[in-house]
């Protein structure tokens, strides 16, 4: 009987499971989003002032009657989570920003970044430089393609006689030939040449030089169908597809670039043998995706490429020239704009290396085997500054101590000519600095409280003991975090769970206007504030009065627009600046609103019928508590703004830790992740062409999937004779980071970006950064910041956050007590922060 | 005996090159690392790349790094940590660390773990049983990074009685000064809870077994007294247990403890098989397999091998 009960019950199951099944809802084949065009206003056309700004040379010489040079000790006591990634500060080479914690104390740039007299801002002084840069492209015309008239272009440092290494060897011209001579050798091919030939201080022939005959691979100058009809060989990046490395059937691995007209197989790791697209070849890829009329045919640009001999120059051709003992000459590929600025600036590191050092830390490989001279190899290592025997400074402080993984010290240089040329004055009361690994983060409270270390950084769980404290500080970063939907319909269907509906703009929106980014920044970040653009605080769009782009007239207005805020006579708010600081991105009615609109809309489009259960997934790294509080949040606000909806009741909300959640979105894997983007806060215009428009599949740096920029129409109106201007805002993208060929449009109308005033590109990012953010693909949540704590022992010289050099930096340091003071201090009190 | 132990040794190593080959395929199959880098040249990396032989097909790969091994000592360098430094050399410097801490863990250990193991024994179902058993439950329950923030925590920082850190070198003079030990202390501690309580346990458990043998009453009606037929036939047997756990232990101590090695400060070799797999250094994931195959394999074989010390009744090899 139980038996017959047991298979009538499970008949029972499994009919229900299949009428379910018959009844279950089918999302409409596809969904349009429908043309979208953005109106991004006026423009005032202002061009550059001649010659750019000036910049200001005085500086900040320590609090008056201070007395910097006494004979005490001062430690500055610090630490690090870990060296495995920064085990690397050879100047040629050096990789990640760990690198430069020993790097920045053991060099000195040709000019240096210091704080002004008066604590405002920064000065720029010449340091390993005598002098100012002089323009000196007259002197080259006729020589390495300079014409007359053209200024820019050549620029000469007189050297700084005193700069020696901390032997005392002098530094001299022939030094700097030399380490360019090694930045560029084609034998090692160190890693950071291609800061003297992939940005805007290229010099002359280097990249020619490093390369030696070799083939590069650059972007298509043409159309692949151009390329090809004129008998130019066209390459794909294999990274298009994912499977650079990965093995044809005889087990070679595919290389990055292959000629699209190649047959060769390989295989696709991502997709199960036996079905379709397991084994690709470039010229599968090419003519079933990228060819004309292919859906991605607008990436050609980024994954097709031509390959290109390097010419065969010799160093005599390098624009690198030695005038005499103690002047140099830069001959750079392209004028530098703004120079005044933009060549200190990128002189503001340095790229010498010690010669007889730097000769004996090499080794030589001939096809992998170990051979005698440099002559007759094809390959050489160097561990050129990789340990304490192999170090050089020429900076205020050398490498007096390193133990792998454990801690190293610098000590003061005292053969730096910082210390007795008398134009650093307040400068570098620190003795010492001594750098310890401490992996954990209880640990490093615990070292801090016990006075065994100088400063640490806070975590949001800290927060509740150590906010109040008046020994934190607050350092913005350029780092915007932000929440972001997927809007691939095809692959929000794959998603079996309905969250196609996130393609659905009100939708979006709705949820956007849910959350209020003052609460969210407050309640779950440690020191995060209020976040509602792509860039904040911390970009500076004019380089010479260092004016923030966030508080630009056109860059609040964006955000006040966007959020639909109205001001002036009559409305809500009086002013723009008072509509802006009211602004927190929420309101819960009009959040319904939308969310009403967006179930009717959903139910039009065949994309959800009005019954079926949503459920929107959020990727996070992991699920700790503070994830678990903000999935929370965010569960807690949608629910809320579809109360009374269609949706209400329908509606969940799940978390999922991953790990790869990036790349998950990247595949158009996640409904919704949190993003963050920063970096390069000196240029606000590049960032969008970089980081938020460049590719809607994943495939570039855009973490928006399914968002694609190259089909939104972004009109603008310069006024007079030019009008309005309309092109798609990825070109309004590019063009704001300099690109000219690749958007004839804009560069046939306007010229290059460059050549107008920081108040006009001002307002042609605030417009990308409107336009970019009118479609609700993303939300910004909250600005980054880092709280930290700094021991009583110390004091840095600003309270406020420069651009450039933050609070000052370590230069400034000044000190409550010595050493000695301090050891007994903390071993007779109990430090209370 | 001879012929089984060299029987062993060759099918070890055969069996080391089989899984050397299987991990460098299976490692060089993945993707390479990323070389996107924003406004960086990627040519850059990839010429480098090329001139590393990334490009060859991967069996020419793998007898080009045997071939370095081999001939040269040359396990590589490291690329994507520890960039530029050799393998071997980090190795090295970082091993001793690992075992000097973990040396003095064991030390304390097993004195401390078969004491209590024979005391517990010995006095079976009685209070000092109760009390040994269940602290023995509660450490080897407890993960042993709870124990090192507690010791860290009222030790170093409340009772200030040592520094919160290991020593570096540049304080310390030597890994073997008396200011290492003491900054050693700590870590040592929490290492050896849960051994002391591992140790107590089997031991307890062997010997309480052994001792309900009849040759232990035989032992005792042939006049020897309690502590002889303890000492001589209890614990002997009990030891065929108890001493390939130890000679496991002290094996064992070459792969380091990442997380007490983080808490303490350690410049150990703990972190880094699992770092070079989430970088992909495939020079670093290449050299640690093959050390821990090593260790693997090595410690079967001397397990195996002692058991025949230990009870000569266990014979190996024999077909008999």
């Amino acid at each position: 009987m139980k038996k017959v009960l047991a298979l009538a019950a499970a008949s029972c199951l499994m009919v229900g499971t299949v009428s379910g099944l018959a009844e279950g809802f089918t999302p409409a084949p596809s969904y349009d989003v429908g043309e979208r065009t953005f109106y991004a206003g006026t423009v005032n056309l202002e061009a550059a002032p001649v010659g750019g700004g000036s910049i200001t040379t005085d500086i900040y010489a320590g609090e008056e009657g201070k007395d910097y040079t006494d004979e005490k000790m001062y430690t500055f006591n610090d630490f690090t989570s870990a060296l495995t990634s920064s085990m690397n500060w050879d100047v040629l080479s050096w990789e990640t920003s760990d690198d430069s914690a020993i790097t920045d104390y053991i060099i000195t740039g040709f000019y240096g970044f210091h704080m002004n007299s008066d604590k405002t801002g920064y000065s720029i002084t010449p340091e390993a430089a005598a002098e100012m840069p002089v323009d000196v492209t007259a002197e080259y015309v006729g020589q390495y393609g300079i014409k007359e008239g053209e200024t820019g272009k050549a620029w000469r440092i007189a050297l700084n006689p005193d700069l020696c290494f901390n032997d005392g060897t002098k530094v001299t011209a022939d030094d700097y030939v030399y380490s360019m001579q090694q930045q560029l050798n084609p034998k090692i091919l160190n890693r950071r040449a291609d800061s003297w030939y992939d940005g805007t201080f290229s010099i002359v022939n280097a990249k020619n030089y490093l390369y030696a005959g070799k083939t590069t691979y650059d972007a298509i100058p043409d159309t692949a169908e151009n390329l090809l009809s004129a008998g130019t060989e066209v390459y794909l990046d294999m990274s298009f597809w994912g499977i650079v490395g990965a093995p044809d059937a005889d087990g070679n691995p595919a290389p990055q670039y292959v000629s699209i007209a190649d047959e060769t197989l390989y295989r696709d790791a991502a997709v199960e043998e036996g079905k379709a697209e397991d084994w690709v070849s470039a010229k599968y890829l090419f003519d079933n995706y990228l060819a004309a009329g292919a859906p991605y045919e607008s990436y050609q640009g980024d994954y097709l490429k031509v390959a290109n001999a390097a010419k065969d120059v010799t160093w005599e051709d390098v624009g690198l020239k030695k005038i005499d003992d103690y002047t140099i000459d830069f001959v750079l590929e392209a004028a530098v704009a703004e120079p005044a600025f933009y060549v200190p600036y990128n002189l503001s590191g340095n790229f010498l290396v010690k010669k007889d050092l730097y000769e004996a830390c090499k080794t030589f490989y001939k096809e992998g085997a170990q051979v005698e001279t440099e002559e007759e190899a094809d390959e050489v290592k160097s561990d050129y500054c990789r340990s304490l025997e192999k170090t050089v400074s020429y900076g205020p402080y050398m490498l007096t101590s390193f133990q792998l993984d454990k801690e190293y010290t610098l000590s003061r240089n005292e053969n730096w000519f910082g210390y007795h040329d008398g134009k650093h004055l307040g400068q570098y009361q620190t003795d010492a600095i001594v750098v310890s690994v401490i992996a954990d983060h209880a640990t490093q409270l615990l070292a801090f409280e016990k006075g065994e270390v100088d400063g640490v950084g806070l975590q949001s769980e800290d927060m509740d003991k150590y906010a109040s404290s008046k020994y934190i500080h607050y350092t913005p970063q350029s780092y915007t975090t932000k929440l972001t939907w997927n809007t691939d319909y095809a692959k929000l269907v794959e998603h079996g769970t309905n969250s196609q509906i996130l393609v659905i703009d009100e939708f979006r929106k709705g949820f956007a206007f849910a959350l209020d980014a003052n609460d969210f920044a407050t309640s779950y970040t440690a020191a995060g504030t209020a976040g509602f653009g792509m860039l904040n605080y911390m970009y500076c769009y004019n380089p010479f009065t260092g004016e923030a782009y966030r508080d630009s007239v056109p860059a609040k207005k964006a955000l006040v627009e966007l959020f639909g805020m109205e001001y002036g006579e009559g409305k809500d708010y009086a002013t723009l600046d008072e509509a802006y600081e009211a602004m927190t991105g929420y309101n819960m009615d009009y959040a319904r609103e939308l969310m009403a609109v967006a179930a009717d809309k959903a139910i039009e489009a065949g994309i959800w019928d009005g019954e079926a259960a949503i459920t929107l997934d959020i990727r996070v790294y992991n699920s700790d508590e503070i994830y678990n509080k903000m999935y929370n949040y965010f569960k807690t606000q949608l629910t809320e703004a579809v109360k009374g909806t269609k949706f209400e009741g329908k509606i969940d909300m799940t978390m999922t830790p991953d790990a790869d959640y990036y790349e998950t979105n990247y595949s158009g894997g996640a409904d919704m992740i949190f993003t963050t983007w920063g970096g390069a806060a000196m240029d606000p215009f590049g960032v969008f062409a970089r980081c938020y428009c460049d590719a809607s599949d994943g495939s570039g740096n855009q973490m928006e999937y399914g968002y694609d920029t190259s089909k939104i129409m972004v009109t603008y109106d310069f006024g007079g004779e030019i009008g309005e201007v309309t092109d798609t805002l990825q070109h309004w993208a590019m063009w704001a980071n300099n690109a000219t060929a690749d958007v004839p449009v804009i560069f046939e109308k306007l010229g290059a970006f460059a050549d107008y005033a920081y108040s006009t590109r001002c307002e042609v990012v605030a417009g990308v950064e409107h336009a970019f953010l009118n479609w609700f693909t993303t939300t910004s949540l909250y600005y980054r910041n880092v709280a930290s704590l700094t021991s009583q022992k110390v004091n840095w010289a600003s309270d406020t956050y420069l651009n450039v050099i933050g609070f000052g930096g370590l230069e400034y340091y000044t000190y409550n007590y010595d050493d000695a003071a301090w050891a007994d201090y903390i071993a007779n009190n109990t430090l209370v922060y | 005996m001879t012929k089984y132990v060299v029987k062993r040794i060759l099918f070890m190593f055969l069996t080391m090159f089989v899984i050397t080959v299987m991990c460098f395929v299976l490692i060089k199959l993945l993707p390479l690392p990323a070389v996107r880098e924003m406004g960086r040249d990627i040519n850059l990396v990839l010429a480098k790349r090329e001139k590393m032989g990334y490009n060859k097909p991967i069996m020419v790969q793998f007898f080009l790094y045997l071939k370095s091994i081999f001939t040269e000592w040359d396990w590589g360098v490291g690329e994507q940590m520890y960039e530029g430094l050799g393998i071997w050399d980090v190795m090295m410097q970082k091993l001793p660390y690992t075992i000097v801490v973990n040396l003095y863990s064991i030390l304390l250990s097993i004195p401390l773990g078969l004491g209590l193991g024979i005391y517990a024994a010995l006095k079976k179902n009685k209070w000092q049983d109760a009390v040994i058993s269940t602290m023995v439950m509660v450490f080897i329950s407890v993960p042993s990074y709870v124990y090192a923030f507690l010791v860290q925590y009222i030790f170093c920082f409340k009772l200030n009685w040592f520094p919160l850190q290991l020593a570096s070198l540049s304080q310390a003079g030597s890994l073997v000064s008396g200011k290492m030990f003491v900054s050693m202390v700590p870590a040592i501690m929490s290492l050896s809870f849960g051994s002391i309580a591992g140790f107590t346990r089997y031991t307890r458990a062997e010997l309480s077994e052994v001792l309900t043998g009849d040759y232990m009453l035989l032992a005792r009606t042939k006049g020897l007294t309690k502590a002889q037929a303890i000492s001589r036939h209890a614990l002997r047997n009990a030891m065929v247990v108890i001493l390939p756990m130890i000679i496991g232990e002290f094996i064992g101590i070459l792969g380091g403890s990442m997380i007490i090695e983080n808490i303490f400060g350690i410049p150990g070799i703990g972190n880094l098989y699992v770092n070079s797999i989430n970088v992909r250094d495939y020079n670093f994931f290449m050299a640690l397999n093959i050390f821990y195959t090593l260790i693997g394999l090595v410690s079967g074989i001397v397990i195996d091998i002692s058991y025949g010390f230990i009870d000569p009744r266990i014979r190996m090899g024999s077909k008999k």
